[in-house]
């Protein structure tokens, strides 16, 4: 359980990845043209830093059925636009607290941080957080409790 | 008229509502299995157990405006021969089904009268409302308890006022006593269990005769359509009584008689579905403009239209019917216990003092 | 001047803004003042805040007081502009309580004495504790003196409970499993109107007018009124609250589908507290924790 290639197993995870783009876009590009090998189920939206991050943008997706939420971006201190990632840490810890009180499993939100030149991290925080969302299974979303079917809009 | 008076005692009401939703659609009140005090109309399910002597904190508007109603679905499709064209297909909403609200109480019923007056009587019709209430019976009870909040005769009304209603329910302490009011109804008179006998009938006829006694509430809002004009432009005055307004929305979301709402397109990708939903004259949004510009910028001039529309602008418009039934719901909920009954008396005397 | 006044019945009081030293017989003191007048102080097109303004007088229970505090933290009122009578509090009745048992029952008077409740309804007499009849906030409530006042009206007051009791209600929902948290959330949200008056109670929600959940540019909420947009709308609300919310309880107080909507912000709470000890309202000189960092911070 948790190999993520060979898709006839079990449906493909939807993981919403959100990389900051000067850290975290570069580590994911550096990974690729070494041609690491990992888990293709992260959808990547790039971000100009974490300080963008609305904590929203991961509880929309979480609530509308994604079945994993990654935000990546430069180490604190390290940061391309000098703060952003330090607000960025409050804010995404407070969240991965707040998810689990409202039914959703604080391991399907994980937020790190990996610099451009790090390929072989960004591989291996992509397979482990992969594997990690696999185990817990797909995300129900917060349905519509009558009827146990996801809007179908 | 044997079939035109039925009697249902208090332990067989589920069963009855049971039957009747075998062939209908059946709304109940009914407390929140999680919070007992709050009564509210939800679709009749087994198990549920109906709430007749406590009014609903949101009544049955619902059931005929629903808070959320489909006008239609569209699917966007590339034409084939012309990759730059798109096709539209639209899809027609599921037709409403034949439906029977069990519980209005007068005061609703009204709010269900002056719906009528306003999307179905002309001169634009709403189609959707109408196939909505051609299908709809209510069954009302007679109020039988008023409480601080209450004002229905004020405004028209009354405890045992059955304008607008199908079937008419009294309670007589070990069962309820329904008359079938008009045609419409006589087709659900055989499920409810059986023929009234005299003794029950008589109890009838005294419970609705002591309830049509009782005058409930005592506002004089007759020449409020004219006061109101004049108080328009007094700002003070709108300051005084609705200062404390948090302009929430909650005593139009509870009210029978707000009908306003909201048309939006919900998109996703190439489909989506246009939708009306209920909105609120209190929100900021319900009038501001494309421009940014809103002409009623604060609560005070929301709360005085909410105002006027009820006893200025809708009496105007359709034949002096009062926008308002009565029921008390705004004030009850009302976060800052802002009474409209104070808002209105108070019209009427600066016109006594300017004369 | 800001206070409350008698509503429509001896139940309800209202909020009332006084202009003149005539009206002020008006004003009253009871455990039915629910009413948190903070709000009014950003929120109200009637009070002036001008330049030259006159100061405003405004009454704060504990609770409001942090409001206060909490808005004055953010520079959305001066300081200087307010003439603070706190008046130390033993608790507010929640009326959702004093409703008899028995269904049918209307409240015609109720009588306080100083521990009892005495309701008289249409079926007769009932004696309740006044403890038992407190708002939920009230009985968790560890500042009833005023934090800031010009002056101090009547008796300090102890508070309820002590500080490792705080949010006990949270963590009985902690308790539960993901299973259950989910269920009671999908639960209670289904209530949920969006009637947004949770938000428009709240004295720091000062942006409703322009609230993300109602732009249509962008857009963040369908008007559709399923689970996803209720929780959505309701994970908007409290996150922008995460470290601002005072626990007023007036979210709480006002939903009139009673959603115990609080208990997501005292979550966020406890969760600031524990990570960033920061309890909001309390230090005229602090700075909400998401409106700033620290960069020597571990431990995140």
């Amino acid at each position: 359980m948790g190999k993520t290639d060979s898709p006839t197993e079990k449906r493909a995870l939807t993981i919403i990845g959100f990389l900051c783009n000067w850290c975290s876009y570069g580590g994911a590009d550096t990974a690729g043209v070494c041609r690491f090998k990992q888990p293709t189920d992260l959808r990547v939206i790039r971000v100009p830093c974490t300080g963008r991050m609305d904590p929203l943008f991961i509880a929309r997706a979480l609530i509308l059925g994604a079945d994993g939420v990654l935000v990546s971006g430069c180490h604190p201190r390290d940061c391309h636009y000098a703060v952003g990632n330090l607000y960025a840490r409050r804010r995404l810890e407070i969240l991965k607290r707040m998810l689990p009180f409202m039914g959703i499993h604080a391991d399907r939100f994980h937020y790190t941080w990996v610099s451009a030149s790090e390929g072989q991290r960004w591989q291996q925080v992509v397979t482990e957080f992969s594997e990690q969302v696999g185990g817990l299974g797909p995300n129900p979303g917060v349905t519509s409790f009558h009827t146990g079917n996801r809007e179908e809009l | 008229m044997g079939n035109a008076i039925r009697y249902i005692a208090l332990d067989k009401l589920t069963r009855v509502l049971g039957r009747l939703s075998e062939i209908l659609d059946v709304w109940v009140p009914t407390a929140s299995e999680e919070k007992k005090r709050l009564v509210r109309f939800m679709p009749y399910q087994a198990g549920m157990i109906p709430e007749l002597v406590e009014q609903s904190t949101l009544g049955p508007k619902g059931a005929l405006l629903p808070q959320v109603e489909s006008l239609f679905r569209f699917i966007y499709e590339k034409d084939p021969d012309d990759a730059s064209h798109k096709r539209v297909e639209l899809e027609d909403p599921v037709a409403p089904k034949p439906t029977l609200i069990f519980g209005v109480r007068p005061c609703d019923a009204r709010g269900f009268l002056l719906f009528d007056r306003v999307f179905s009587a002309g001169p634009h019709i709403d189609g959707l409302y109408g196939a909505r209430r051609d299908l709809t019976l209510l069954a009302t009870l007679v109020c039988l308890e008023e409480d601080a909040a209450c004002f229905c005769s004020s405004v028209g009304g009354g405890p045992a006022d059955r304008q607008g209603s199908d079937l008419w329910i009294t309670p007589i302490g070990d069962g309820y006593v329904v008359e079938a009011l008009n045609d419409r109804a006589l087709h659900v008179m055989d499920l409810l269990e059986e023929p009234a006998n005299e003794l029950q009938t008589a109890a009838a006829t005294k419970v609705q005769q002591e309830a049509a006694e009782r005058r409930v509430g005592n506002l004089i809002c007759d020449q409020s359509r004219s006061n109101f004009l004049q108080r328009f432009d007094d700002l003070n005055y709108w300051q005084q009584m609705a200062g404390q307004c948090l302009s929430c929305g909650i005593c139009t979301f509870v009210c029978p008689t707000c009908y306003c709402f909201s048309i939006t397109d919900e998109l996703k990708g190439m489909r989506g579905e246009r939708i009306r939903s209920w909105d609120s004259c209190m929100f900021y949004t319900y009038t501001l403009e494309a421009s940014g510009h809103n002409p009623r910028p604060t609560r005070l001039e929301r709360y005085r239209n909410r105002i006027g529309h009820k006893f200025s602008y809708i009496p105007e418009k359709y034949e002096g019917i009062i926008g308002c039934c009565g029921c008390g719901r705004c004030i009850r909920s009302c976060p800052v216990s802002i009474d409209i009954r104070k808002v209105v008396e108070n019209l009427e005397e600066k016109a006594h003092a300017c004369a | 001047m800001i206070g409350w006044e008698t509503g429509y019945d001896t139940l309800h009081t209202t909020p009332v803004f006084i202009k003149d030293s005539s009206e002020i017989q008006r004003l009253v003191w009871n455990p039915f003042c629910a009413q948190n007048l903070a709000g009014y102080l950003v929120k109200s097109p009637i009070v002036p805040r001008g330049e030259g303004s006159k100061k405003i007088g405004i009454c704060v229970k504990g609770c409001d007081s942090r409001s206060v505090v909490a808005l004055i933290q953010e520079k959305l009122v001066a300081r200087d502009m307010l003439f603070i009578f706190g008046i130390p509090c033993r608790g507010v009745i929640d009326l959702r309580k004093l409703i008899p048992n028995q269904t049918g029952a209307k409240i015609l008077s109720v009588r306080l004495t100083d521990d009892q409740v005495e309701v008289e309804h249409s079926k007769g007499l009932q004696h309740l504790a006044f403890a038992d009849v407190l708002m939920r906030k009230c009985k968790r409530c560890r500042y009833p003196d005023p934090v800031i006042h010009d002056v101090l009206l009547g008796e300090s007051v102890l508070p309820r409970i002590e500080s490792h009791e705080l949010y006990q209600d949270v963590a009985a929902i902690e308790r539960l499993s993901l299973q259950e948290r989910l269920a009671f959330w999908q639960t209670e949200l289904d209530r949920c109107l969006r009637c947004y008056a949770c938000r428009n109670a709240c004295p720091l929600c000062v942006c409703q007018d322009r609230c993300i959940a109602e732009t249509r540019d962008p857009k963040w909420l369908t008007q559709y009124m399923n689970l996803p947009e209720k929780f959505m709308f309701h994970f908007i609300h409290a996150l922008h609250l995460a470290g601002r919310c005072t626990e007023c309880g007036e979210c709480e107080r006002v939903c009139p589908m009673e959603i115990p909507v609080s208990l997501i912000k005292e979550e966020l709470n406890k969760i600031t507290k524990e990570l960033l000890d920061f309890e909001a309202g309390l230090d005229l000189e602090g700075v909400p924790p998401l409106l700033t960092f620290s960069p020597a911070e571990t431990g995140i």
